[in-house]
């Protein structure tokens, strides 16, 4: 990357100069709802010649949030080996007293309802936190316990220290499975019968400066209701998709939990709600034009989160219009949307950054490196197979709506099996017999097949990790699962003694 | 609707299969408005508005009839908790729960048909959103 250049303009302005008219007091700040609105009525020159700089903001769940805390020494001294802060598992990663609060760190006694992200919220907030660590003891760390309590006040520093945030764009989940499923994205009802985002789409920072022109390592910014940085490019940073990220820091001792909150995601974890906004100078009409832009230019995949896999199909593109509005509509049919990130609040953020910088409180900085526009988000080298329902699906027994009990008993013992699939004329799956049915049957003296068979069928697909195929057969308590296409075509079966077989060995 | 009250009707095995609902409207000459059903042979929950001058009548009634009654659990949100992400608007299937202009969450507790649904409880990740009991003393002799 090296040394940051921005290709010289007409009628260019510096970042210098806006600060010198920031000290004045005459520095023209709209938020990038208000630059928006300006260009659509006068134009990129107008807008140019008349506006320094545009705030932006965003506040959304952001899992890659955490802080790094100091202690200062005890007496005796210890070196922490493990730490709960109010039973929140603490991550050591450095020296003596160095910790890490990370967001989704979640408590031992209240798992989901309390993690990482709560305990930063609660610090925050001046609460007092219970400090409970444990040590092998060195020569120079003699002490193995301790226990107390502190508050932010306590700490020699406190600083919020995030490795993945303000992601560009995100992801419009859905789910396609006939369960309710809860993910990061929220809770996802089943058949699609709703749709969840995140992301400030048109307010979003490096959307508005999608070419980091502006935004870059020693960027100042709006951070937690602080002033901030951003640090680098954020993990899993990636410009070329649309997908850039930052990494921040700044000083939570100075935050406020309005723009920053613990949160839970039901089933899936604690997390980090973080406030972040960014200041673009105009520093040239091309930065006009691109802060123009509008959620209707910005365009976002649906993704089916039912397919437990990590490339999940994508279902249709929308736009941040679309999302914004409350419904998306996927192959004909309209699906009900929700934000999971709060757009208030990011219209919030850009409206307080605003103000700093017309009130003279915060000044803009001029990046030292750029963020990469090369960089590449690969996927995890994985150096042992992981199995899937395809391989070890064997071929099922099948038989017809149509048929006798005995038909079924017979064949089931002749198989050896103890699951027969029904299938209608086209090979589709209708329905499971099992012996067990088949055996109540007979007891019961009933002879047709459609009095005893299970119509709803738990079933998998070949390109199911055979985990989850494991989990759903634990969850419904049943032995085993049809393997069927997307046609809902009976390809074969899988059971648990398969995978206890396959899952056993390793 | 205004006048009227909300009761969770709780319907047995036993008597599940019996119309019960259609006899008291009959035999009281009451209306009574279904809002929510959940029914199968193992028994029902059914949520029903009645009129507010009829309830002790109806509750009576019904539990005459062996169905037990009580007040249904409401949903209730903390606006100090609430960050306004928008997380349950969509899945309120009866839309007691919009966005405002300004881009706030809104919950209109009258549409609400409480927690006979509570779709929108655990999808809550500031969890403002809480099931809350009623006072049951508020129905005539108690079951």
């Amino acid at each position: 990357m090296g040394e940051f250049k921005l290709k010289p303009q007409k009628n260019a302005r510096t970042i210098e100069e806006i600060n010198a008219k920031i000290r004045n007091g005459d520095a023209q700040v709209l938020t990038a709802e208000e630059m928006k609105k300006l260009v659509e009525s006068s134009g990129v020159e107008v807008a140019f010649k008349e506006v320094d700089v545009v705030t932006t903001g965003t506040f959304g769940a952001m899992c890659s949030s955490g802080a790094i805390i100091n202690l200062g020494h005890s007496d005796p001294p210890i070196k922490i080996e493990k730490a709960l802060i109010n039973d929140v598992p603490i991550c050591h990663p450095g020296a003596a007293v160095d910790l890490y609060i990370g967001a989704t760190a979640m408590s031992e006694t209240q798992s989901f309802e309390y993690g990482g992200g709560h305990l930063i919220e609660d610090l925050v907030n001046g609460e007092e936190v219970e400090l409970k660590a444990t040590s092998y003891g060195t020569d120079c760390y003699p002490r193995t316990q301790l226990k107390t309590n502190l508050t932010k006040d306590d700490l020699n520093q406190f600083y919020l220290l995030n490795f993945r945030n303000c992601y560009q764009r995100y992801n419009c989940a859905v789910n396609s499975r006939d369960e309710t499923i809860y993910t990061y994205m929220g809770k996802l009802l089943p058949r699609m019968r709703n749709a969840t985002f995140s992301g400030a789409g048109e307010l979003n920072p490096l959307m508005n400066d999608p070419d980091y022109e502006t935004i870059g390592m020693g960027t100042r910014i709006f951070l937690g209701g602080a002033q901030g940085y951003v640090i680098g490019e954020g993990t899993q940073h990636e410009a070329q998709s649309l997908n850039g990220t930052l990494m921040v820091r700044g000083n939570a001792k100075k935050m406020n939990t309005e723009f920053l909150r613990g949160a839970t995601f039901t089933r899936y974890g604690t997390t980090l709600y973080v406030g972040l906004g960014i200041p673009i100078p105009i520093l040239n009409e091309d930065l006009a034009k691109k802060t123009a832009i509008r959620d209707e230019a910005i365009f976002t995949n649906v993704v089916d989160y039912g397919v437990p896999r990590r490339d999940r199909p994508k279902l249709a593109k929308v736009s941040y219009k679309e999302l914004k509005s409350g419904a998306i509509t996927v192959s004909d049919k309209k699906i009900k949307v929700s934000s999971l990130s709060s757009l208030k609040t990011a219209r919030k953020i850009a409206g307080t950054l605003k103000s700093w910088i017309e009130n003279g409180e915060f000044y803009l900085t001029a990046p030292v490196e750029r963020l990469p526009l090369d960089s590449v988000f690969k996927p995890m080298k994985q150096t042992e197979a992981t199995p899937f329902v395809g391989n070890v699906m064997q071929t099922a027994v099948t038989c017809k709506e149509n048929e006798e009990v005995r038909a079924i008993a017979e064949r089931i013992v002749t198989k050896s099996v103890n699951h027969i699939i029904v299938v209608d004329d086209l090979g589709r799956i209708s329905g499971i017999v099992t012996s067990w049915d088949v055996t109540r049957a007979m007891a019961e003296g009933k002879k047709t097949l459609i009095d005893i068979m299970t119509r709803r069928v738990v079933t998998t697909k070949p390109d199911e990790p055979l985990e989850t195929a494991s989990k759903k057969m634990a969850q419904h308590n049943i032995s085993a699962l049809p393997v069927i296409n997307d046609e809902k075509k009976v390809l074969g079966i899988v059971t648990s003694e398969d995978v206890s077989k396959l899952l056993g060995r390793r | 609707m205004k006048g009227m009250v909300r009761i969770l009707l709780r319907f047995s095995e036993k008597i599940v299969e019996q119309p019960i609902t259609s006899q008291i409207i009959l035999e009281l000459k009451v209306p009574i408005n279904i809002i929510t059903a959940h029914v199968n042979s193992k028994g029902g929950e059914v949520l029903a508005e009645v009129p507010e001058a009829a309830m002790d009548k109806v509750v009576k009634a019904f539990r005459k009839k062996g169905v037990t009654v009580s007040l249904p659990k409401l949903i209730e949100v903390d606006a100090d908790k609430c960050i306004s992400c928008g997380s349950c608007v969509a899945l309120c299937p009866v839309e007691a729960i919009t966005l405002s202009d300004d881009l706030s969450v809104v919950f209109n507790k009258e549409k609400c048909v409480g927690s006979t649904c509570s779709a929108c409880v655990d999808a809550c990740p500031a969890r403002a959103i809480k099931s809350v009991k009623q006072n049951n003393s508020e129905l005539t002799n108690s079951h």
